[in-house]
């Protein structure tokens, strides 16, 4: 089994870790590094060959001052309590490659950060709506996201066509 | 003028499609399925979610710490106390607040009674699924006797809300140990009876034996967690590996089960039952005496600021692991909540696992891995 000292370690020596973009600290894992976009797949694929599972991907919307997203992934086992935090930082509309491939639980994760934050993933199978219904043009989860539009389910709304249609409250007493 | 008419080809149908759901009666809440079929034998299973997507994580963000606190037990509505209890300990990790010992043990008495509930009204409908109707006029009349208990602390029966931030809002009572242990007694009364009742039902054991088999390999690529991970031999449990709150001080056993069928989940929630009945009992042995909620009267501020820093915090719910990642930059509101739920997980392998399984067995498989939409749909 290898701690999370040492796996974090292997990723530094093999050049994948990035220098912290903001000096917002991340409690309640084991270790924590931030991963450059471009080895995010090889460094999820050490994770996976030492035994973690995907745990959890968050998308964080850090566009108003930096213009970017933050993802903090986490990875647990089962054996120990060894939880390493994987943060990704990207720059809005620069895709981040999809560890669909690695993890089965992935597809749907980052589906919901695409659909709720607008965060691209290259080499997804099926980047499509998970939990807003298809074709929903909005992102919800953006902090710039305040009212939510007419919703197309709801009619309350919307004006009758013409007086006429109007049914007369005289005429059924 | 010739008519045109729909031409029959000669090719036989290879595959159709089917849609199970949205609100078919065996996918306890509102999912839908899409299946492609051959014949009988299932090919492809595309599970479509969302019905129920109320955006808990922009309501986070909305509304301070302590408001949002009634949104966790509407999560997964079966084991609400575990969920609210979480968010209080997350808030009060990040917060660095402490919480008196009785509170700790309160909450471990109030969360065990909360998974023997949501695991008995499992077991009912589960059986329900399978054509088995007699079980569950049993298991409700247990769950009832805990609702009870439940509702003469919580003041609710289903959607509990009295964590509060250093402790609870209310005390257990001087005559609950009393009465909590005459429902344990009832429980403890009835483990023979299920398994006469329905272990040693010949159907039962035929639909389950065998059916839905997880590989470890699935298992660790999806992050399957809770008794679905415990039934393939893995013996992970949130309240062992990473012992929160007062568990370190509780002797309980994980059990597993090397099977990985539909019939060692069923096992493993059976047997974990009585291992929530053993916390219980030791937890009422040792309730100290002493405040519930912290001096400094913290839990009842209503505009608590917390530090900035990203949380996470994972407990052991009654389907798994459930993490809060919890993201403050210093205001009254969260400024990000993510809710790691297993129920997720757990259906998401459903695509991997069902391929290859009669349609027969597939209301068999879902209903094993007890799975809350509500809580997927977030």
């Amino acid at each position: 089994m290898a701690a999370p000292a040492e796996l974090v370690r292997l990723l530094d020596e093999r050049g994948w870790t990035a220098e912290p973009p903001t000096a917002h600290p991340l409690s309640g894992v084991s270790e924590s590094r931030w991963v450059l976009p471009a080895h995010l797949v090889a460094a999820a694929r050490a994770l996976k060959e030492a035994g973690y599972f995907y745990e959890s991907l968050t998308c964080v919307d850090r566009l108003d001052p930096h213009g970017a997203f933050e993802l903090v992934l986490t990875f647990a086992r089962w054996d120990a309590p060894a939880r390493i935090g994987v943060r990704v930082w990207t720059p809005k509309d620069e895709p981040v490659p999809s560890l669909a491939g690695v993890f089965g639980i992935a597809e749907w994760n980052e589906r919901e950060a695409w659909e709720l934050f607008g965060v691209e993933f290259s080499d997804h199978p099926k980047l499509r709506w998970l939990l807003l219904p298809d074709g929903t043009e909005f992102r919800p989860l953006l902090k710039s996201f305040t009212a939510p539009p007419p919703s197309i389910y709801d009619d309350s709304l919307t004006a009758p066509a013409s007086p006429d249609d109007r049914t007369d409250p005289d005429t059924h007493g | 003028m010739t008519a045109q008419t729909p031409t029959l080809t000669a090719e036989p149908l290879d595959t159709y499609t089917l849609n199970m759901g949205p609100q078919h009666p065996s996918t306890h809440g509102v999912l839908r399925l899409v299946l492609t079929l051959r014949g009988e034998k299932l090919v492809h299973v595309d599970p479509v979610i969302g019905y129920g997507h109320r955006g808990h994580e922009k309501m986070a963000e909305n509304r301070t710490y302590a408001q949002f606190l009634p949104n966790t037990s509407r999560q997964d509505y079966l084991s609400g106390v575990i969920y609210n209890n979480a968010w209080c300990e997350a808030v009060e990790k990040l917060a660095g607040i402490a919480v008196p010992e009785r509170a700790l043990v309160a909450r471990v008495i109030l969360a065990e009674f909360n998974r023997l509930a949501s695991h008995l009204m499992w077991i009912g409908a589960y059986l329900l699924d399978l054509g088995g109707w007699t079980p569950q006029l049993y298991t409700w009349d247990d769950r009832e006797a805990i609702l009870f208990l439940l509702e003469s602390v919580t003041g609710s029966r289903l959607t509990y809300c009295t964590g509060r931030f250093g402790g609870l809002s209310r005390d257990l009572d001087a005559d609950f140990p009393a009465r909590a242990r005459v429902v344990l007694k009832k429980l403890k009364d009835r483990w023979q009876e299920y398994e006469d009742l329905v272990e040693g039902n010949v159907i039962f054991v035929q639909r389950t034996r065998g059916v839905g088999i997880f590989t470890k390999e699935q298992c660790q690529s999806y992050g399957v967690t809770g008794s679905s991970l415990r039934a393939a031999g893995v013996a992970y449990d949130v309240r062992k590996v990473e012992p929160y709150g007062a568990y370190p001080r509780f002797q309980f056993d994980i059990p597993t089960r090397p099977e990985s069928d539909a019939f060692a989940r069923y096992w493993v929630r059976v047997q974990e039952m009585k291992q929530s009945v053993r916390i219980i009992e030791q937890a009422l042995e040792q309730l100290p005496d002493g405040p519930i909620l912290t001096e400094r009267g913290l839990g009842s501020k209503k505009r608590l600021k917390l530090p900035v820093g990203t949380q996470y915090y994972a407990v052991e719910a009654a389907r798994g692991a459930y993490g809060i990642l919890l993201v403050s930059e210093g205001g009254t509101e969260p400024y990000r909540a993510k809710f790691r739920v297993p129920s997720y997980a757990n259906l998401a392998v459903m695509q991997d696992v069902m391929p290859g399984y009669m349609v027969a067995d597939l209301v068999g498989i879902l209903g094993s891995i007890d799975v809350i939409i509500p809580e997927i749909d977030r």
